[in-house]
C-alpha cells in the first residue's frame, strides 16, 4: 500500500507538470494579450500611444519575451512560492486568491459531502424499496436535478427563499454582518447564506449519484453472495449495509475523484449568479481578460485539487475492494 | 390430502415435512407455477437426493423452506414443518434470548417447557426475515449454492464471512468465532486454514471456495444442509473430491442432507432416497436401490436412458426424453409429462392429475399405470 501510495504521488508530479504545459498553451491560444486589450481600452478612452509606449507595456508585464520563456520564469517562480502580478487588480496573485480558494474548497466539499449524503440514501433506499411510490417520487426528483441548469436552480432558489422566507441570499452574509465581528448571530447567517449554493451546486450530482447507486446496488441485490448472505441468518440491514452497499458503492467512488471538476465549474456558474467570493468568479473573468499569471495559479490550484482528489478516492477504492489492493 | 404425502415414517425420525407446498411467481409474463404441490418427509440424519431437468423446481422448493424466496415469488399453499430437536436449538446465548421472547407473550414454541421434545415449526407462518425465521437459517437450516465463484462476498476474507455466522448464532467474541472458523475449514480439509481465514475469495480456486462454503454452512451444526447442486460449477476432479467430503463430513456430523442435483451419478454416490421432480411436483420417491433397479415413473426410466451407464453395451444408444419440458407459464391438463411420455394413455393421462400412491413401502409415484388415484 505504501509502495502504491508513493508510486502515485510519482505519476502525480508528471501528471501536474504536463496540466500546467497545457493549461498554460490553452491560456495562450486565443489571440491578443492582456496589454492588448489595454491598449484597446486606453484608445478607446481617446488616449494615443506611442509605440514606445506600448512597448513599455509589454516589458512592464512581461510579456516581451518568447513564450517558453516566459513559461520558464512564471514556473520556476510559481514552485518557489511567487505566483507574479495579477495585471487587472495590480496584486500579487497570491493575495487575490488564497482567501477564496479555501472558500472554494469550503463549498466543494461541502456540496459533497452534502451530495453523497442524500444520494447514498435516496440510492439505497430506492434499491430496497423498488416500484413503491418513494422511489417514483425520487426517480422524479431526479430527473428534475439532473435536467435543471445550476444557474437556474440558483434563481429559483434565490427567488423562492426571498419571497417566501424574505431572506436575502446573495453573497455569503446579510448587509448588516458583512462588516460586524463575528458573532453566534453571524455564523447562523453565514449558514443561512451556505445552504443555497451548496444545494445548488450538489443538485445534479446528487441526482447522478444517486442514479448510479440505485442502478449498481439492484445488480448486487441480485448476486448469489447477498443471498449467502440471508442464508446465514443475518438481518435484512446487515444483508444491504455491510454486503451489499460495500460492494454498490465501489463506482461510486471511482466518479469521486472526476466529479470534482463538475463541483468546480458548476460552483463559478452558481458563484456569479449568487455573487459567493469564491475563485470562481475571478477565474472566470481572468480567462476573458487574458490576467494570464492569475488564470495559471488558479489552473495549477485546482489541478492539484484534482490530483489529490482523485488519489483519495483511488486509496478509498483499494481500502473498500480487496481485489484492487492485491493486483 | 390426507392419504398421500411421503413415505409416512413415524415423526420421530423426521425432520422436515413439506405438504402440498405450492409456489408461484408473479412475473410479467404472468404467473409462473414454479410449485404445485410437492410433498416430502425428510428423515433425519440421511441424504435425500432431488433430482429432475433444469427448471423443474429443485432451486425453488430449498429456498422456500429456507425462506429466502426472491420478493416476486410467493408460498401460495402448503406446509413446511421443521421439527426441532434439543440439540439443534441454537446456542445458550441465542435461548436467553428466545426465553424472554417467550414470556411478551409471543410464539408459543420457544417456551422452554419443550426443551427436551421435539417442537413442530411450521416454517410458512413465520416472518421470512423476522426473529425466528433468522434464528432458524443458518444454524438449523443451511444452504449452501451452486455457484462457488459467486457465493462469497469478494469484499471479506473467508474468516470473516465465516465467523460472522458463528458470532451470529453462537453469540461468541470475534477471535473465538475465528478459532472456530479455522476448525471448521481444518474439518473440510482446507490445508492451511490459519492462512486461509486472512484471504479474500478471489485469492482461492473455485474447490477451494466451495469448502469454505460447506465450512460456513456446517459451522453451526445445521439440522439440514441443503446443498444446491454444489458441485455442477466445479472439474470433475475437484467434484469427486468435494462429493467425497460431503460424505465424510456427513458421516461425521449426521447431519441430514437434502442434496440437490440433476446428475443422477451423483445420486448413487451420495444419497439413501431420492425425489424425482417434474414441473413443481414429485413423481416418484424411493430409495436409491429401488430408483435405479426399480423405477416406476415414465419419466424416472426415461431419465435413466439418458445417461450412459458404466458397463452397459456400446451398442445400446443414449435416449434423449423426446419433446421438451413445457414452460411453468402454461397449465397443463392431466399429468404435467403426457405430452412426453412413451406409454401415454390418451382419456386418461391428459385428463386428471394421478396422485401420489404409495406402491411399496417406502415407494410412491404420480402414475396412472400404478393407481387409478386422482388428485383432486
Ligand atoms: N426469480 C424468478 N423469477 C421468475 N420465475 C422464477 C424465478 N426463479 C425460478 N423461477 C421459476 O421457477 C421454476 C423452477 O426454477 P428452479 O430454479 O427451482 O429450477 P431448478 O430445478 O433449480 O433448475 P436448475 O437445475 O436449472 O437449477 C423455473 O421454471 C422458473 O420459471
Ligand atoms: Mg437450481
Amino acid at each position: 500500500m505504501g509502495s502504491y501510495i508513493l508510486r502515485r504521488l510519482g505519476y502525480m508530479a508528471v501528471t501536474l507538470l504536463i496540466v500546467t504545459i497545457l493549461g498554460y498553451i490553452i491560456i495562450e491560444l486565443p489571440p491578443g494579450s492582456y496589454v492588448e486589450s489595454e491598449v484597446e481600452r486606453l484608445r478607446a478612452q481617446g488616449g494615443n500611444l506611442t509605440q514606445g509606449q506600448i512597448d513599455a507595456l509589454y516589458r512592464r508585464y512581461g510579456l516581451d519575451k518568447p513564450e517558453y520563456v516566459r513559461f520558464w520564469l512564471w514556473i520556476s517562480a510559481f514552485v518557489r512560492g511567487d505566483f507574479g502580478q495579477a495585471f487587472a487588480y495590480n496584486l500579487p496573485v497570491s493575495q487575490i486568491i488564497f482567501d477564496r480558494l479555501g472558500l472554494t474548497l469550503a463549498f466543494s466539499l461541502s456540496s459533497l459531502v452534502f451530495s453523497w449524503v442524500v444520494a447514498i440514501a435516496a440510492g439505497v433506499y430506492s434499491a430496497t424499496h423498488r416500484y413503491t411510490l418513494p422511489d417514483y417520487v425520487i426517480a422524479v426528483l431526479q430527473f428534475i436535478g439532473l435536467a435543471v441548469p445550476n444557474f437556474l436552480l440558483a434563481l429559483v432558489l434565490m427567488v423562492f427563499a426571498q419571497n417566501v422566507f424574505h431572506m436575502q441570499v446573495a453573497g455569503l452574509f446579510s448587509s448588516q454582518y458583512v462588516d460586524a465581528p463575528w458573532s453566534i448571530a453571524k455564523v447562523l447567517d453565514l449558514l443561512n447564506h451556505l445552504w443555497i449554493p451548496i444545494i445548488v451546486i450538489g443538485a445534479s450530482n446528487t441526482a447522478w449519484l444517486s442514479r448510479v447507486m440505485r442502478a449498481n446496488l439492484l445488480d448486487v441485490l441480485n448476486m448469489q453472495y447477498v443471498q449467502t448472505a440471508r442464508a446465514k441468518g443475518l438481518t435484512e440491514n446487515v444483508v444491504v449495509w455491510k454486503h451489499a452497499f460495500r460492494n454498490a458503492i465501489h463506482p461510486l467512488i471511482m466518479v469521486l475523484g472526476s466529479s470534482l471538476p463538475g463541483i468546480i465549474s458548476g460552483e463559478t456558474i452558481v458563484a456569479i449568479v449568487l455573487n459567493l467570493p469564491t475563485t470562481g468568479p475571478i477565474y472566470f473573468n481572468a480567462l476573458i481578460q487574458k490576467d494570464m499569471y492569475l488564470a495559471g495559479a488558479f489552473l495549477v490550484f485546482l489541478a492539484i485539487a484534482l490530483l489529490i482528489g482523485n488519489l483519495g478516492a483511488d486509496i478509498l477504492l483499494a481500502w473498500v475492494d480487496p481485489r484492487i489492493r492485491y493486483e | 390430502m390426507s392419504d398421500k404425502p411421503g413415505p409416512k415414517a413415524p415423526e420421530q425420525d423426521i425432520v422436515l415435512r413439506v405438504n402440498d407446498l405450492h409456489t408461484y411467481f408473479y412475473t410479467d409474463l404472468g404467473i409462473s407455477r414454479a410449485l404445485n404441490g410437492v410433498s416430502f418427509d425428510i428423515p433425519v440424519g440421511k441424504v435425500m437426493g432431488v433430482v429432475g431437468e433444469s427448471g423443474c423446481g429443485k432451486s425453488v422448493t430449498a429456498l422456500s423452506i429456507m425462506r429466502l424466496l426472491p420478493k416476486s415469488s410467493k408460498i401460495i399453499k402448503g406446509d413446511i414443518t421443521y421439527f426441532r430437536r434439543p440439540q439443534h436449538n441454537g446456542s445458550a446465548g441465542a435461548s436467553d434470548q428466545i426465553k424472554q421472547k417467550s414470556e411478551n407473550g409471543q410464539q408459543g414454541f420457544w417456551i422452554d417447557e419443550n426443551a427436551g421434545k421435539v417442537q413442530e415449526i411450521r416454517l410458512n407462518d413465520l416472518d421470512p426475515m423476522g426473529p425466528e425465521m433468522r434464528h432458524i437459517r443458518g444454524a438449523e437450516l443451511a444452504m449452501i449454492f451452486q455457484e462457488p465463484m459467486t457465493s462469497l462476498n469478494p469484499v471479506y476474507t473467508i474468516g470473516d464471512q465465516i465467523s460472522e455466522t458463528i458470532m451470529l448464532h453462537q453469540r461468541v467474541n470475534k477471535a473465538e468465532g475465528l478459532r472456530r472458523a479455522i476448525d471448521i475449514l481444518e474439518k473440510v480439509g482446507m490445508s492451511n486454514p490459519k492462512l486461509i481465514v486472512g484471504n479474500y475469495p478471489h485469492q482461492l480456486s473455485g474447490g477451494m471456495r466451495q469448502r469454505a462454503m460447506i465450512a460456513m454452512g456446517l459451522s453451526c451444526h445445521p439440522a439440514v444442509l441443503f446443498a444446491d447442486e454444489p458441485t455442477t460449477a466445479l472439474d470433475v476432479t475437484t467434484e469427486a473430491q468435494i462429493l467425497d467430503l460431503m460424505r465424510d463430513l456427513q458421516a461425521q456430523f449426521g447431519t441430514t442432507i437434502v442434496f440437490i442435483t440433476h446428475n443422477l451419478g451423483v445420486v448413487a454416490q451420495m444419497c439413501d432416497s431420492v425425489s424425482v421432480m417434474y414441473l413443481g411436483r414429485i413423481i416418484e420417491q424411493t430409495s436409491v436401490d429401488e430408483i435405479f433397479y426399480n423405477p416406476k415413473h415414465p419419466y424416472t426410466s426415461a431419465l435413466l436412458n439418458s445417461i450412459p451407464h458404466i458397463g452397459s453395451r456400446s451398442k445400446e444408444r443414449l435416449q434423449p426424453i423426446r419433446g421438451v419440458v413445457p414452460d411453468p407459464y402454461s397449465k397443463i391438463v392431466g399429468c404435467p409429462f403426457h405430452p412426453r411420455c412413451n406409454a401415454f394413455m390418451p382419456g386418461k393421462c391428459d385428463k386428471a392429475m394421478p396422485a401420489q400412491t404409495v406402491i411399496s413401502p417406502g415407494h410412491n409415484v404420480r402414475c396412472f399405470l400404478y393407481s387409478d388415484e386422482v388428485e383432486e
